[in-house]
């Protein structure tokens, strides 16, 4: 790409908003995730594990800060005055929340992290050169960095384990960012079948490792542009509308009592996934 | 002041100025550059050309048969690899050409069937593996809503295929040079093609303005998930 090309186009690498230039057609990839469903059995992050070949890098590493799940089950506790065993806490799902306008892209080198058509923030690994910089600028702490060539590493996976990787996601090696892509190679084969049947990919279709595996169907997952999707059902029943940084509902003296809300929504990110409060005020 | 900034300023220049130029003929170039690959060694040396060359109407021992390439590659038109076809295709016509049934290549190929072992072909387009390609999207683009010839179609990426005996990669099968042919605005709908409607999307990153008729065209998709995983 010549540098006058990249120039004229560049609209189309850089977006400032992708909402305003492009809408979402047909589809917009989101999330919703029901805070007082979730037990808190990380069921969801090992099926990432398993679903996206990441490496489990061990006890030391992890205390290095080089763990590499991209779906972490955040504890916290409540304060509430009461001991351990009786304290509270609740459990948060966190995995990219692949915003609109995300920090990440805008300040790759190489513009290896970008924002596709269908709403989600692309990461390709042939490309990135591990400037790391994305994962500084990103607000949730959700991207990963490879420390070491794990594929070549016979702690992380043994020979007779290289036998369950998915063979439809890249092994990352060394110096390579990563982080939850939505599970873009379950997208894309359910996108393949359904163009070959001449729709668009039908609610129900595709489902998210997490979301399957989730024992109490915390995590549900879908297109939001088509209406008869259950995240976009929820979306609208919690008036939580993808392109505002500030949700009209909140602005209202008594609330209406609805749970959803996104996390650092001011921050203007406008993340696709959308948390659903927990409801008991402590638990037991 | 700032005497040592001339030079890379210069250059910078030159740099912009050429790149400038290079763009303003950015047509991008046709998918008609070959690269040839290394020459691969097979079990046996099968005659591609023998089996989808054109006929010689001449002589019938000479020439090829115009076998239509998804008859042993099946796989290509549902899914996402071509693959290899299974030894029961071959044996499955082979069984009944008596008059090459003597041929050294043929019965190192019943050799194989009676020892009911698969024939080890070797890979000849062997894409790196972060990449994603699918041939039934391609074939249900080219062949079926375009009606273009099977031979053109896979030869788009796999090169003059009926000509060669043992296959060999022709086409550089490199990024910017799929992307070459993303870049390029194609027909959405072509004469005897299926027409495709409101759904011209699939083909292009941004969706064609208002209705689509034979002159409206579409870029392929050109987004970086489209094909890396
Ligand atoms: S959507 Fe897929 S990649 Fe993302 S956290 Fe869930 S399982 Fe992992
Ligand atoms: S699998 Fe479901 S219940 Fe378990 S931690 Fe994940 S979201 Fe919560």
């Amino acid at each position: 790409m010549s540098v006058s090309n990249l120039l004229e186009n560049w609209s189309q690498v850089r977006h400032e908003h992708p909402v305003n230039d492009k809408p979402h057609d047909p589809y917009k990839w989101a999330m919703a995730i029901d805070l007082d469903a979730c037990t808190g059995c990380n069921a969801c992050s090992v099926a990432c594990y398993a679903e996206n070949n990441i490496p489990v890098v061990g006890k030391e590493r992890f205390q290095h800060g080089q763990q590499m799940h991209w779906l972490r089950v955040e504890r916290y506790w409540e304060e509430d005055s009461r001991e351990f065993p009786d304290q509270g806490f609740q459990f948060l799902p966190m995995m990219c929340q692949q915003c609109e306008a995300a920090p990440c892209e805008t300040v790759c080198p190489v513009a290896a992290t970008n924002h596709t058509a269908d709403g989600l923030n692309s990461q390709i690994y042939n490309r990135c050169i591990g400037s790391r910089y994305c994962s500084a600028n990103c607000p949730f702490k959700v991207r990963y960095f490879n420390w070491y060539d794990y594929p070549t590493d016979e702690m992380v996976w043994p020979a007779e384990m290289t036998q369950q990787m998915n063979p439809d996601v890249s092994v990352r090696s060394k110096g390579v960012m990563e982080k939850c892509t939505f599970c873009v190679q379950r997208l894309s084969a359910a996108k393949v079948v359904a163009k070959g049947e001449g729709r668009i990919v039908r609610e129900g279709e595709v489902q998210t490792a997490c979301q399957q595996s989730c024992p109490t169907g915390a995590i549900s997952f879908g297109n939001l542009v088509n209406p008869e999707s259950r995240v976009h059902k929820q979306w609208a029943a919690q008036q939580v509308v993808l392109d505002a940084d500030k949700q009209a509902k909140d602005e209202k003296e008594e609330g209406p009592g609805l749970r959803g809300y996104r996390i650092l929504e001011e921050l203007r990110a406008y993340p696709s996934v959308m948390y659903l409060e927990r409801v008991r005020e402590s638990a037991v | 002041m700032y005497r040592f900034l001339r030079l890379p300023v210069l250059l910078v220049g030159f740099f912009m100025a050429a790149s400038s130029y290079a763009a303003s003929n950015s047509q991008p170039a046709l998918t008609t550059e070959d690269a040839l690959g290394p020459q691969v060694v097979q079990p046996i040396e099968f005659p591609h050309n023998r089996h989808a060359g054109l006929h010689d109407a001449s002589d019938p021992t000479k020439g090829g048969m115009e076998i239509n390439c998804q008859y042993c590659h099946t796989y290509a038109r549902r899914s996402a690899v071509a693959g290899i076809p299974p030894l029961q295709k071959c044996i499955g016509c082979h069984q009944n050409i008596e008059s090459v049934r003597n041929k050294s290549r043929i019965v190192e190929l019943f050799k194989y069937w009676d020892a009911k072992k698969a024939v080890p072909w070797k890979k000849v387009h062997d894409l790196p593996d972060f990449v994603r390609f699918n041939h039934e999207r391609h074939i249900k683009r080219f062949i079926e809503q375009q009606d273009r010839p099977v031979q053109e179609a896979c030869g788009y990426c796999h090169g003059d295929v009926k000509e060669m005996t043992v296959a060999r990669r022709q086409k550089p099968l490199a990024m910017g040079w799929c992307a070459s042919c993303h870049e390029k605005d194609h027909p959405v709908v072509a004469e005897g093609g299926t027409p495709i409607a409101g759904q011209a999307y699939w083909y292009s990153f941004q969706k064609p303005a208002a209705a689509q008729d034979a002159n409206t065209k579409a870029r392929g998709p050109n987004d970086c998930w489209q094909c890396h995983k």
